[in-house]
């Protein structure tokens, strides 16, 4: 099954200029459980995913919110050649993960 | 007596709790009224604000401008102004004019004295400054003071000179003050939106963790509810915690879409970072009071023992100046690559006949990697593809020169198989060439240790 059917939320925003932080939420305990314990969303398959070094990576499971949150590094924002300067659109690689 | 007396006696006589207003988390994008006005009838005891953010980018920092119109941002301020000494509570703005530089700050004063002037409104109004004297910026760099936030490289005596605004993030400490002084609005250059809300409340003895929580949720106004909006919110604070409620009926604060609002724009969803210490929220717990209340409690407050100064700082790196343009041939868009290379190379032979290469040039294809900078394998190439060539020269005619001439040679740029002969893009509209006037980098955005973090932000009032 593809984590866009699963979660409810998957979005992504800057956490200042230098971070990038992703979010993945869920309407119910079941299906959160379900990706939280799959190892799709380990530091290493999003390193891959995201072409970034696996110890770059920060994965936070946030049961109170029935959410993940992973943390990644970014190119300053408003850089010249940057692509996304609030961030809002790098969630697009989250979509396809197989669970 | 000023608003801010009034409620500091008000509360420690009758050891009560207190109500904060969440006006906006974005002056200048508009607050709903109807939610405002409902929040003003529950006889608040604070109306706070947040004007800005750095996640704007560079470019209002260091220009000096605002983000938000001056007609959204106007009609907000006369909204917030009327409302608070209509019912003589503070009002406290956080991040004035979308940066919180110099600019910024006297271009929402100017707003403020006008609306005062026009309205016949009389109050005491603080000013707090937000910018960074540039000796002792340098005196931190030379005496190793200054750590790049998130792997920023090191700051350099030369970075403070390039800078064209520096400003440093103020914590409680200087809200306290101006409330202490007896004021009615302030008005703060770039502040922790968390000080807006929390820096009355700890003056009460409210336990620091409660209130730096409450207030990282209520400087978002509504937006912890289901649905989420920018409607007014209030907070009731008592010792142990403290209620949320939205000022729009329709949105409901619940405990998961309470407690999912810490994961918002944050790096890490247990941790609230500032200058005097941090909320840890490890152990916040969430509770329905109803369908659309909730109760919080359970953030600590950890103290800091060596305090630190956010600073943000942008540099001007050039004049911009952008080609748009779009292409539907199938052939072009398979060869985007090779043609784009092929024709930025044409263009640099042109137009560095007599002079160097002095610029930078480069492309995003919307449609194909834009967005993403990569395709991901097996993507089939698109039916239509839009091209952005983005130049960044010394000055607005050298970027205006390598802009035009990028739009003629690509225009007619012959690669093999082409079919086109006429020309490979289609204008939206000419010119397709705009120049966007200079453009700004962060160069600035570190933290200062300093053993007086208050006394970098000084405080003015002036009555009106």
């Amino acid at each position: 099954m593809l984590l866009s059917d699963l979660a409810q939320v998957i979005r992504s925003k800057n956490a200042g200029p230098r971070r990038l932080t992703l979010d993945i939420m869920f309407a119910s305990d079941a299906d959160y459980q379900r990706v939280v314990q799959s190892p799709a969303l380990s530091r290493e398959a999003i390193g891959r995913l995201y072409r970034i070094a696996p110890e770059d990576v920060a994965v936070i499971p946030y049961p109170l919110g029935r959410a993940i949150k992973i943390t990644l590094p970014r190119d300053t924002a408003g850089d010249p050649g940057d692509r996304d300067v609030y961030g809002a659109q790098q969630h697009a690689p989250l979509l396809g993960i197989e669970i | 007596m000023s608003a801010s007396h009034r409620i500091l006696d008000d509360v420690r006589r009758t050891q009560r709790a207190m109500r904060l207003l969440g006006a906006s988390g974005q002056l200048g994008y508009g607050i709903p009224t109807p939610a405002f006005n409902a929040g003003l009838a529950r006889q608040p005891d604070l109306i706070g604000c947040d004007m800005g953010s750095i996640d704007i980018g560079p470019t209002y920092l260091g220009k000096g401008e605002m983000a938000t119109s001056p007609v959204a941002t106007r009609r907000d301020l006369r909204k917030v102004l009327l409302g608070a000494r209509q019912v003589d509570v503070p009002l406290v703005i956080g991040s004035a004019g979308s940066a919180g530089a110099a600019p910024h700050l006297e271009a929402t004063l100017a707003m403020i004295r006008d609306i005062a002037r026009a309205e016949e409104l009389h109050f005491r109004l603080a000013v707090i400054r937000a910018d960074m004297p540039r000796a002792l910026l340098k005196q931190a760099v030379r005496e190793g003071r200054m750590t790049g936030m998130d792997g920023m490289a090191a700051l350099t005596e030369q970075d403070i000179d390039d800078a064209s605004h520096i400003v440093g993030q103020m914590g409680m400490g200087p809200f306290r003050r101006a409330l202490a002084e007896g004021v009615d609005v302030i008005v703060a250059g770039r502040a922790c939106d968390t000080a807006i809300f929390a820096a009355l409340p700890t003056m009460l003895d409210f336990p620091p963790g409660i209130c730096g929580h409450m207030a990282k949720i209520i400087e978002c106004a509504s937006l912890c509810c289901v649905p989420g909006g920018r409607d007014t919110i209030l907070a009731t604070l008592d010792p142990d915690g403290f209620e949320l409620e939205s000022m729009n009926p329709t949105r409901r604060a619940t405990p998961t879409s309470v407690a999912a609002h810490s994961l918002y724009e944050q790096a890490d969803p247990f941790s609230v970072a500032e200058p005097e210490g941090r909320v840890d929220l490890r152990d916040a717990h969430y509770t329905a009071l109803d369908d659309r209340r909730t109760r919080v409690a359970g953030a600590r407050w950890v103290p800091s023992t060596d305090p630190t100064i956010k600073l943000e700082g942008a540099a001007c790196i050039g004049e911009r100046a952008v080609l748009l343009a779009g292409a539907a041939d199938p052939r072009f868009i398979a060869r985007h690559t090779e043609i784009l290379a092929a024709v930025t190379e044409v263009v640099r032979e042109l137009v560095c006949e007599d002079q160097p290469q002095d610029y930078t040039l480069r492309f995003r294809v919307y449609g194909v990697d834009g967005v993403r900078g990569v395709v991901p394998d097996g993507e089939p190439t698109p039916g239509e593809a839009f091209i952005m060539g983005e130049c960044i020269a010394p000055t607005r005619e050298r970027a205006a020169e390598v802009v035009r001439t990028t739009k003629q040679y690509l225009l007619h740029h012959g690669y093999p198989g082409r079919l086109s002969t006429a020309g490979n893009l289609a204008f939206p509209f000419t010119p397709p060439e705009v120049s966007l006037g200079p453009a700004y980098r962060f160069n600035v955005y570190h933290l200062m240790r300093t053993p007086d973090p208050d006394g970098l932000f000084p405080l003015e009032i002036e009555t009106l």
